[in-house]
């Protein structure tokens, strides 16, 4: 059944619109998804740092309050911090070294 | 290579060589820990960078430290804000369980004046176990739950047993057993490594800035710094247990503080007490 | 429903949405704990109780005329001594580089 181009648009636009919606939501996912297995990671470490729990628990807020951009900007923060922390545990495991009282 | 230089040339090698070698970078710690080596040192960095505190004097942490503070300390002294937990610890100790059974059956000599021999590290369990974890173990071993090892009914038991002991030298053994070794090296390690977002290891503050003040706050050094515990900390208004204080110094310096009685905690516990050994319990002790 | 409630409406939602609020000076940056929290280890002046692990920060357009070097201590001095006890607010994600330069720049000032 042909449908009017008139409706035909309109649902067209409301795709695109409802797409770009759609598109942040899994944006903030996917970035979460990374910022929580560095986080782990750094857990498995006994190394993470409290930054990194408060930040990834604001995106995850943010997220459920639907402030996308903010929530993404906050886990992307969280990943890096996770990362931090677990090159500061690499680089210690020998550079503890270089501090002992001989 | 050395065969093939006559005897004429070799003095002069070796004097190179030394010499080479002397402005060499310092070479990094033995990879094989030393136990005995690193508590000479240790004590004697101290004692050389604070020559007018007297070695028994460490104990007393940031009062050894700063004239000011010390007069402040022996007013508060005359009435003891951790005489309540002493008298508490007392009573607790005393009263039986549900079973019937007491503290005093789980420890050496009924657990009186033992507290310079802790953490010690258990051949059988293959662990270090501090005053706390036997505690707890005594009370699950008679069917009562196990207290939080950080501050109230815990560090007044705690008081009570360190009380008994004043004045006791520390004597940490290190058994000829490797994962003795292997403890207090891993506590070694965790004492010099920096952690959290702030970047900060034990020794930053409590070696390198030991004697110096954060904000108003003056860093004791490390060397006695358990002999106190558990302190009465203003900064608490309550008692705290050594646990207490490594889980609030994690987070301080931005680090996600491990369970109060984790392996690692044990470990350091273990490395920084016997670092002690030779100085006198001065617990239940006040700090600001 | 009028034109003028929803407006405030829209101010609100935008306020309470903004990440953070007025941004802090460069001496509040330095003198907050969870800032730069510089207090805790340097003798400032109009600073309250400071510590002294560190050096006292004062004659700084004397002591750093290259800019460069004062961001570099305080972005990461552990490059420059790898014993140090100052924290690198540039690589632990302490402090923005906005908000390295705004200290820096109050430092100057002292």
């Amino acid at each position: 059944m042909r449908l009017p181009v008139g409706l035909m648009s309109m649902l067209g636009a409301a795709a695109l619109a409802f797409a770009a919606v759609a598109a942040p939501a899994d944006d903030f996912k996917a970035a979460y998804a990374k910022a929580e297995a560095a986080s782990k990671e750094a857990a498995a470490l006994k190394t993470q740092w409290t930054t990194t729990v408060a930040t990834l628990k604001a995106a995850k807020k943010a997220a459920d309050a639907g402030k996308l951009d903010d929530a993404i900007a906050l886990a992307k923060k969280a990943e890096a911090l996770a990362q931090a922390s677990t090159a500061q545990a690499r680089e210690q495991e020998s550079a503890w070294k270089d501090g002992v009282i001989r | 290579m050395l065969r093939k230089i006559s005897c004429d040339v070799l003095p002069i090698f070796m004097l190179v060589a030394a010499i080479v070698l002397g402005t060499a970078p310092p070479a990094r710690a033995a990879d094989t820990a030393d136990p005995k080596a690193a508590f000479t040192a240790f004590r004697a960095y101290f004692t050389s960078r604070f020559p007018k505190v007297a070695l028994d004097d460490f104990v007393n942490g940031p009062y050894s430290m700063d004239e000011g503070l010390r007069k402040q300390w022996k007013e508060i002294e005359e009435f003891p804000p951790y005489e309540f937990a002493v008298d508490k610890g007392k009573e607790m100790f005393a009263k039986p369980f549900a079973n019937g059974r007491t503290y005093a059956d789980c420890f050496p000599e009924k657990g009186i004046s033992i507290r310079q021999n802790y953490p010690y590290f258990d051949t059988k369990s293959g662990q270090v176990i501090t005053l706390e974890l036997a505690l707890n173990q005594c009370r699950q071993a008679n069917g009562e739950k196990p207290l939080d090892e950080t501050k109230d009914d815990m560090a007044a038991l705690t008081a009570y047993m360190a009380f008994t002991s004043r004045g006791k030298r520390f004597d940490i053994k290190i058994p000829d057993d490797p994962r003795a070794l292997a403890a207090w090296r891993k506590g070694e390690e965790y004492f010099y490594t920096r952690r959290g977002q702030l970047n900060f290891s034990c020794a930053s503050c409590h070696v390198q800035s030991a004697g110096q003040h954060i904000r108003t706050e003056v860093l004791a050094p490390a060397l006695g710094i358990m002999a106190a515990m558990p302190i009465y900390r203003s900064e608490w208004s309550g008692m705290g247990t050594t646990s207490r204080r490594f889980t609030t110094c994690n987070a301080q310096v931005r680090a996600v503080p491990l369970h109060p009685q984790d392996e690692l905690y044990r470990d350091v516990e273990y490395f920084l007490t016997y670092m002690g050994n030779g100085l006198p319990v001065s617990g239940p002790g006040a700090r600001p | 429903m009028t034109s003028v409630p929803v407006f405030l409406c829209l101010t609100i939602v935008v306020a309470t949405t903004a990440v953070s609020a007025a941004p802090l000076s460069g001496e509040q940056l330095a003198f907050d704990r969870g800032k730069g929290n510089c207090l805790t280890c340097h003798d400032i002046k109009g600073g309250d109780s400071p510590g002294n692990v560190g050096p006292p920060l004062a004659g700084m357009k004397a002591r750093f005329p290259n800019r460069a070097d004062l961001v570099a201590i305080v972005a990461d001095e552990t490059k420059r001594n790898p014993q140090t006890v100052m924290p690198p607010f540039r690589r632990n994600l302490i402090l923005t580089e906005e908000e390295i330069n705004a200290i820096v720049d109050f430092l100057y000032t002292q």
